[in-house]
């Protein structure tokens, strides 16, 4: 347990490390790239503000995949269901997958007033796509054997679903919450810098930018990736428990790799 | 027991009564059809059924009849159409043309009341139900048709020596270990009905042994009828009351041969030459026809 968490950290610390050299050896002028070590003395000074600003984008990024993920094992299930609601949902997901959502953030504050709602309407926006693809994907590739076993003793569908096709889609559903969650906060992080709510690590960065700020912007970055890392952390912790039964959460046979 | 022939053909499905399958022993014989007369106690009844893909015929007409509470192998060579007979019977797979009764009523009936205990050549578990609830599963569900005196699962699992891996995961036993396990979960269900499908097709010789063994066990003193689909004579002759033997695909019953060593049969029943004289009838039907 000890090694496994050396590992990533001691990467940090060299990817850091570089950084640093770079800048100080070079004398790279701060507003070009700051050192480490600034942004993170200036995040400690301020860290009240920021663990507070934190919490706030933690919040939209966790409920909006919370509703992006239901909302995918609804639509996912009715497209596993029927090939029509595949043919007929697909593209509808895929273009929700490439447009910039950057782009309409302004017209959902307009819709949906600033704060909390917008937030959690594009999280969960863009994050569902990749739930309900991942749930699709999953529920078919419950194994025919099983379905034929259950069919024999005349199971409902809704038995089916609940008892074989949804923890069939869990492996994949994990693998797409993986990927989610970059996504969640950042576009957290872009909703947040677009409404004038003034919550979250968004309009920090965002006034930060505005006034120049270049340290606090950067603590915003900063921020947002310690953000990211713990997210990964708790997810692959709760993967654990509850895929303790799939191959990948099995160790290694000694010697393969 | 004959095989039936062709005599019974013509019969429309309309004149099928309705009867719950729990009521079929006290049934009278009036609402018998007429051709039941001669087998009034058999669970599973086939009248020229016949299965067809496409232009691919996978059973021939096809008839047979198998009495209550009796162990009854069906053996014929790979790709003849027993898997397909087996989900026709189950319920799984509507016939193309002829009649099935399982337990008194059609298969969907039957399937629908939970009277059919199904043991799949693969044993299907689900790898994140422990043992315990894998043996639990097809009791889990549609469960309003649960039977009163269900078989504690656990018993079972002791009885086939899972007692110490109640709560292991599937991958964590042997391939003997889950089709026990699969086998418990059929047996759990206290169906009437009980159709193997070759389960220990994919095992070694020595645990094929075993799980003949076990096997033979469990269903010894219980009133369940079995269907076992092999292709090992041996084991056929060893747990069967009556063989079948099927022809190359389309599947039709080209010999029925009873066992009549006597129960229970010990363990080294192999050695009995009326086991290897069965044996050899068995095999000269399976490659030559009619014996
Ligand atoms: N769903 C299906 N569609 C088309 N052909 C099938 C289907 N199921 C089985 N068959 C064909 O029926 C034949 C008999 O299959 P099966 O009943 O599985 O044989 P067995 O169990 O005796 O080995 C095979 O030739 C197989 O290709
Ligand atoms: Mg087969």
């Amino acid at each position: 347990m000890i090694r496994r968490l050396a590992a990533p950290v001691v990467g940090i610390l060299v990817f850091l490390g570089v950084w640093e050299l770079v800048v100080r050896l070079n004398d790279v002028r701060p507003f070009v790239l700051r050192a480490p070590s600034r942004i993170v003395a200036y995040l400690w000074e301020h860290a009240a503000d920021y663990a507070a600003a934190a919490w706030v984008t933690a919040q939209h990024a966790f409920f909006g995949s919370v509703i992006a993920l239901l909302v995918a094992l609804v639509v996912g299930s009715m497209m596993a269901a029927s090939r029509f609601a595949e043919h007929a949902t697909q593209p509808v997901l895929t273009l929700l997958q490439v447009t910039p959502f950057v782009a309409y953030i302004g017209s959902v504050v307009l819709w949906l007033g600033s704060g909390t709602r917008p937030a959690l309407f594009i999280v969960a926006l863009v994050c569902m796509p990749a739930f309900t693809f991942a749930t699709v994907d999953g529920m078919r590739s419950a194994d025919p054997a099983t379905r034929e076993l259950l069919a024999s003793v005349d199971a409902s569908r809704w038995e089916v679903l609940w008892r074989l096709r949804l923890p069939s889609a869990l492996p994949s559903l994990f693998t797409a919450a993986r990927y989610n969650v970059g996504l969640a906060l950042i576009a957290a992080y872009l909703v947040e810098g677009g409404n004038f709510a003034n919550e979250g690590l968004g309009a920090i960065g965002k006034r930060a930018a505005a006034l120049n700020e270049g340290d606090a912007l950067w603590a915003a970055v900063f921020a947002m990736a310690l953000l990211g890392t713990f997210s990964l952390i708790a997810l692959s912790l709760v993967q654990r428990v509850v895929l303790r039964w799939h191959v990948s959460q099995r160790p290694p046979r000694p010697n393969w790799d | 027991m004959e095989v039936a022939d062709g005599g019974t053909a013509g019969i429309a499905t309309e004149v099928w009564p309705h009867r719950t399958p729990t009521r079929l022993a006290g049934v009278a014989a009036c609402s018998i059809p007429e051709f039941l007369h001669s087998t009034p106690m058999s669970s599973i009844v086939v009248r020229d059924l016949t299965k067809v893909y496409g232009d691919l015929s996978v059973v021939d007409p096809l008839t047979l009849d198998i009495e209550t509470g009796s162990f009854v192998s069906l053996i014929g060579p790979s790709g003849c159409g027993k898997t397909t007979l087996m989900r026709v019977i189950a319920g799984l797979e509507p016939a193309s043309s002829g009649e099935v009764m399982v337990d008194g009523a059609p298969p969907a009936t039957a399937r629908s009341h939970k009277r059919v205990a199904m043991v799949p050549q693969q044993p299907g578990l689900l790898p994140w139900r422990t043992v315990e609830a894998n043996a639990r599963l097809l009791l889990d569900v549609n469960r309003r048709e649960n039977p009163e005196a269900a078989d504690d699962p656990v018993n079972l699992l002791r009885e086939v020596g899972l007692g110490d891996f109640l709560h292991a995961y599937p991958h964590e036993l042997s391939g003997g270990m889950q089709q026990r396990v699969a086998l418990v979960r059929a047996l759990a269900l206290h169906a009437p009905l009980l159709v193997m499908d070759e389960p220990f097709a994919a095992l070694d010789e020595i645990t094929r042994a075993e799980m003949r063994v076990i096997l033979a066990r469990l269903v010894e003193g219980r009133a369940a009828t079995v269907l076992f689909i092999t292709h090992s004579i041996a084991e056929a002759v060893a747990l069967s009351d009556r063989v079948l033997v099927s022809s190359p695909r389309p599947s039709r019953v080209v010999a029925d041969i009873t066992v009549d060593l006597p129960r229970p049969r010990p363990d080294d029943v192999e050695d009995d030459p009326r086991f290897v004289a069965l044996c050899a009838q068995v095999r000269h039907a399976l490659h030559g026809g009619r014996v």
